[in-house]
């Protein structure tokens, strides 16, 4: 209820509000140098929200939503050039898992980027362990984007696609829902449309496989990379909220990756830093490359400062119940 | 002459079988009618609320309609198969089972592939599978060796139907509704039974049951491929492809003896189904249960004994969760069988039946426990707090669908034998002549 | 804890909007309770366009977390000299609270005699806002980029000079500057240093990829600096080794068109099976063909 009434008044200030934007567009246009200097600072303040409040120079606030700020350049691109990708780029994530503490921001992000519903994720963190003995660690796990995709390979009708900058994407108005793809991802990274939901109707952003946005009924979802963000020179969502710094993307033909914060040549942090792909004797040749959890900055307890339900979700983990009963968590 | 008079002797033979319908009957095709009425609102409610009424999840993204969409296409090119077999070997028995093994074989490839219809999220865009095809997926393979193989099974089920409806067509004394001998005389297409049109029509039977042979392995192995091409540690392994081969067999086998059984009890067919036909059907399940027994034990032998990691998870969920079940499919389903079946005092109708039904019921739950357990053991453990996405349970709607496939298969069945008779008359005639034939040509010897 | 008390906040801000929403005809202040921040600065960008860019935001009294950028404000930027005022131009405030103004390369500016160039950005006072102004200093400073590559050594030359009425050039002195690499999605630094008597001159590391034309796009920028302000100069050189293929048109498993193996072996089965049906069914055809006539012969 309380959302309903605050949406039809958005809605309102939202008309009044484009037309200003407007007229601001024109004068900003020019520029993109500042805006990206300042997005480091900006970036925090609308960072979980998904309404921004502004006050007008006649001193009253006003809440817009954020994403009717935005520009859409994605809806731009063709789907031809959707499916082609970013010329001569080759996308690449690494992901430092010294740095995670499941503090779920990146997962956050992406759920209002995507709009997604509360258990639907298309990054996951996992708790996870190389072995009996080894304390388990937290596992982001987005979609690998692999080089050689089972998921692409089994689709019968090609609406998952491979496109040259390695990103693997879903176009869900060719996907007839055989969810062969989900059985074939050795990663777990796929999630399906069960049901219909009142979000799929709103058609007020045209569909592109770039932002999968409005999702429908019966087709396949996953991890996008974010290529809307791409092409504004941006990184993808989970990166650039990740206090941590956790995770580094970059174009693998520069070799060079940033966290938003340092940047880094691709090689040479693989290489110092001992880096690896999970499950590499899959052939699947992801393109997310794992830092491995040597000399944690956090204890792993710092992890469960989570919701009970999302805690809930690592109960059958040995370390997890040692931790209950030490009663550390 | 004597032909012809024979032929009215069959026809009335069989005639009560294609014109009464007793209350009995009606009352058995009201039942199932219900029961596909059922299922049919079921679907509707699947369609309007989308798949969010199954018990299907991310994780397990197929449910029982892929096991019964496995599970008949199974039967089917089993059917094919024994079909093709006892057809193209010239089999002697072969006559008073062939048209059972036949009707079967076609209605479960068209009951199957509804199942896997179910199971799509998106049938309004069915027709992009044509549109716009991947010919790299199993999917693809799939799709193009079952419609390959439905037509090819509907000819090959026509061929063999002409001489009976030929019969039927000269029979006046015939009591059925005018739009039935009308049917008759067009799906007989003139055929008189004259020496060319009957070695033409053998000459054709024979090369389509050789194709029908090869069809079914080909396609049953794809089938198995959507399943074994795949990374997941329950499934990817080499040896499915034969295995489902001979699962299919042991199941499709045991669906013909309980269906031989049936017919025979229902329709007094003593006369024709003999007890040398199930004791041969039994004995043929019997080496099936042996090669079903000894792929599944290799196949589950081969993963508990060199323990990898994932095919450890795996068995961990099957002797936890499912613990039953594996004893029914892959201990009770093939021993008891065998036992039944390897002692001849045994093979008694009754018992040789009641071991097909063991082993058809055996082989749905293997089929289960090749699906289910598998999606609930991924490489990346399931960290959810949700029931419905760690573990799978079959809803209603999905219950309602399955049952309602396996009446719209006795339906189908029903109505089928109403239209033709189920032992195939021409087929009796030829064994009797050549019989004679035989019993002339040794007189004449010894003379 | 954290997370009930933020939602705590979330409902009590929003009754307090309903709130003020009810009494909008009383056209309350909500400005009140914001202290305003106003902050101007200028940046010359490697066109040698200057940015003037003024930030406006407001930041609750009570609540130190709750900041506000001020959206659609005016902001009149002027250049002055003495008394005189001239109106470089106006822009409203984005979203974020910015208001930009570009000022191209051969724009006129009043300058000082010591070549000062003396900026500022004002926001005219509303009923409800106060007026905010700002003023910079500035001197035009020109930033250079010189590659030179000898016997393999590839070497970076920044020349930093400010130039007077007379295009007389003066080195500049005691400048910070950062030089990057630029990338799709950020900057790599590859050196820090100052310029000391206009110059400053480095080795180029070798083994960037670069573009797939092996183009690099190399950037000195000064940040911030007490006279100069923030400059940027960048510069493509062609020195990269970008070597990676780029493959395209290969039939793969995953790729949109299949090895051609495959549809070679499917079209083989599928004729196979398709032209014994065929012949099935032209014999069927020679079949009633027969029966036909055996009737016509019948009848007649």
């Amino acid at each position: 209820m309380k959302i309903n009434n605050t949406e039809k008044k958005a809605t309102n200030r939202r008309k009044f509000l484009k037309l200003g934007l407007m007229s601001s567009v024109t004068v900003v246009a020019g520029t993109s140098i500042f805006s990206n200097l300042r997005s480091e600072e900006e970036k925090e303040k609308t960072i979980t929200g998904e309404k921004v409040r502004l006050l007008t120079p006649e001193g009253k606030i006003v809440e817009v939503y954020e994403e009717n700020i935005n520009k859409y350049p994605e809806a731009l691109i063709t789907p031809i050039e959707s499916k082609i990708g970013i010329p001569n780029r080759k996308f690449v994530m690494v992901i430092d898992l010294a740095k995670c503490k499941n503090a779920r921001k990146c997962v956050e992000r992406c759920q209002v980027a995507h709009k997604l519903d509360k258990h639907q994720e298309f990054i996951k963190i996992q708790l996870i362990s190389n072995n009996e003995e080894g304390q388990p660690y937290w596992f982001p796990k987005p979609c690998f984007h692999c080089d050689e995709p089972p998921c692409v390979t089994v689709c019968p009708t090609g609406a998952t696609f491979k496109r040259d900058d390695g990103i693997v994407l879903i176009d869900n108005t060719r996907c007839i829902g055989c969810k062969f793809c989900i059985t074939s991802c050795p990663y777990s990274a796929r999630q399906f449309n069960w049901g219909h939901e009142d979000k799929f109707d709103d058609k007020s952003q045209p569909y592109s496989p770039e932002t999968g946005i409005p999702a429908a009924e019966g087709t396949v979802m996953k991890c996008d990379f974010c290529p809307d963000l791409l092409r504004q020179g941006e990184l993808p969502h989970c990166a650039k909220s990740c206090p941590m710094g956790v995770i580094y993307f970059g174009d693998k033909n520069e070799d060079i990756v940033t966290n938003g914060e340092e940047t880094v040549r691709f090689s040479q942090l693989i290489n110092d830093r001992g880096g690896y792909r999970h499950l590499e004797h899959l052939g699947t040749k992801p393109n997310v490359y794992y830092l491995p959890a040597v000399n944690r900055q956090f204890p792993l307890e710092r992890g469960f400062d989570i919701e009970e339900d999302i805690k809930e979700r690592y109960k059958d983990v040995p370390y997890v119940q040692e931790l209950k009963k030490q009663g550390k968590i | 002459m004597d032909v012809i008079t024979r032929k009215k002797t069959l026809v009335k033979e069989f005639s009560p079988m294609l014109e009464k319908n007793s209350s009995l009957f009606r009352l058995w095709i009201g039942a199932l009618v219900a029961i596909i009425l059922v299922g049919l609102y079921a679907f509707v409610l699947q369609v309007i609320n989308g798949h969010e009424i199954t018990g299907m999840r991310d994780n397990v993204v197929w449910g029982i309609y892929i096991i019964n969409f496995i599970f008949f296409v199974g039967i089917s090119y089993s059917g094919a198969f024994i079909a093709g077999i006892l057809h193209f070997f010239e089999t002697p028995w072969k006559n008073s089972v062939l048209r059972i093994v036949e009707i079967t074989t076609i209605l479960s490839i068209i009951v199957g592939p509804i199942f896997i219809l179910l199971c799509i999220g998106r049938l309004d865009r069915l027709h992009y599978l044509f549109i716009y095809p991947r010919i790299q997926s199993p999917i693809t393979w799939d799709i193009i060796a079952i419609l390959t193989d439905i037509i090819g099974c509907f000819i090959y089920l026509y061929l063999t139907f002409i001489p009976d409806l030929a019969i039927l067509r000269d029979s006046k004394e015939l009591k059925v509704p005018e739009w039935r001998k009308k049917l008759y005389t067009f799906l007989a297409i003139g055929y008189q039974d004259t020496p060319t049109q009957r070695k033409r029509l053998h000459k054709i039977i024979k090369t389509m049951s050789a194709m029908i042979i090869a069809m079914a392995i080909v396609a049953y192995t794809v089938l198995a491929w959507i399943f074994s091409l795949t990374l997941q540690p329950g499934w990817n392994s080499s040896i499915f492809a034969p295995y489902f081969i001979i699962a299919g067999l042991y199941s499709g086998v045991g669906v013909i003896i309980i269906a031989m059984y049936l017919i025979r009890k229902i329709f007094k067919l003593e006369k024709h189904i003999k007890k040398s036909h199930f004791i041969g059907a039994g004995i043929f399940l019997l080496v099936l249960a042996l090669l079903f027994g000894y792929f599944t034990f290799s196949e589950y032998f081969a993963r508990w004994f060199s323990h990898k990691t994932t095919d450890n998870q795996l068995l961990d969920t099957m002797f936890n969760n499912y613990f039953w079940e594996f004893i029914f499919a892959n201990y009770i389903g093939v021993i008891i069988p065998i036992i039944i079946l390897f002692f001849k005092k045994l093979r008694t109708i009754k018992l040789i039946t009641f071991a097909a039904v063991i082993a058809v019921l055996g082989l749905w739950l293997n089929r289960y426990l090749i699906v289910v357990p598998t999606l609930e053991t991924p490489y990346l453990p399931i960290q959810d707090t949700r029931p419905e996405f760690i573990y799978y349970t079959a809803t209603w709607i999905e219950w309602a669908l399955s049952f309602a496939g396996i009446a719209a298969f006795f339906l189908f069945f029903t109505l089928l034998i109403k239209f033709i008779p189920i032992i195939p008359m021409s087929g009796i005639i030829e064994q009797e002549f050549a019989s004679r034939n035989k019993k002339d040509k040794i007189a004449e010897n010894q003379e | 804890m954290e997370r009930y008390l933020k939602k705590y906040t979330l409902i009590t801000s929003f009754i307090a909007a309903i709130l003020f929403c009810n009494h909008a005809v009383a056209q309350e202040n909500e400005a009140d309770n914001y202290k305003m921040a106003f902050s101007f600065r200028t940046e010359k960008n490697n066109d040698n366009a200057r940015v003037l860019e003024a930030n406006f935001i407001g930041r609750n009294k009570n609540d130190k977390k709750d900041i506000l950028p001020i959206f659609g404000a005016e902001i009149k930027f002027f250049n002055i000299l003495n008394d005189d005022e001239v109106l470089l131009g106006t822009s409203k405030t984005t979203n974020k609270g910015i208001a930009q103004l570009i000022i191209p390369e051969n724009h006129n500016y009043l300058i000082d005699p010591e070549g000062n160039i003396n900026l500022i950005a004002r926001f005219e006072a509303t009923e409800y806002i106060e007026e905010e102004s700002e003023e910079i200093i500035v001197k035009n400073l020109h930033l250079e980029l010189i590659f030179t590559e000898v016997d393999s050594v590839k070497t970076v030359l920044i020349k930093a000079f400010t130039l007077d009425s007379l295009g007389i050039e003066t080195p500049a002195e005691e400048v910070d500057f950062i030089v990057f690499i630029k990338t799709m999605l950020s900057k790599m630094p590859i050196i820090e240093g100052t310029i000391e008597n206009g110059e400053f001159e480095f080795e180029f590391p070798a083994d960037f990829p670069g573009d797939k034309n092996g183009d690099l796009t190399v950037s000195a920028q000064v940040e911030d600096h007490d006279e100069y302000a923030s400059v940027t100069q960048e510069k493509t050189v062609n020195w990269g080794v970008f070597s990676k293929e780029i493959k395209k048109g290969k039939n793969t498993l995953w790729s949109a068109v299949a090895p051609i193996w495959m549809y070679t072996v499917l079209t083989i089965m599928l004729v196979g099976v398709w032209a014994n049906y065929l012949y099935t069914i032209v014999h069927l055809f020679k079949i009633k063909k027969e029966g036909d006539q055996l009737k016509q012969t019948d009848e007649s």
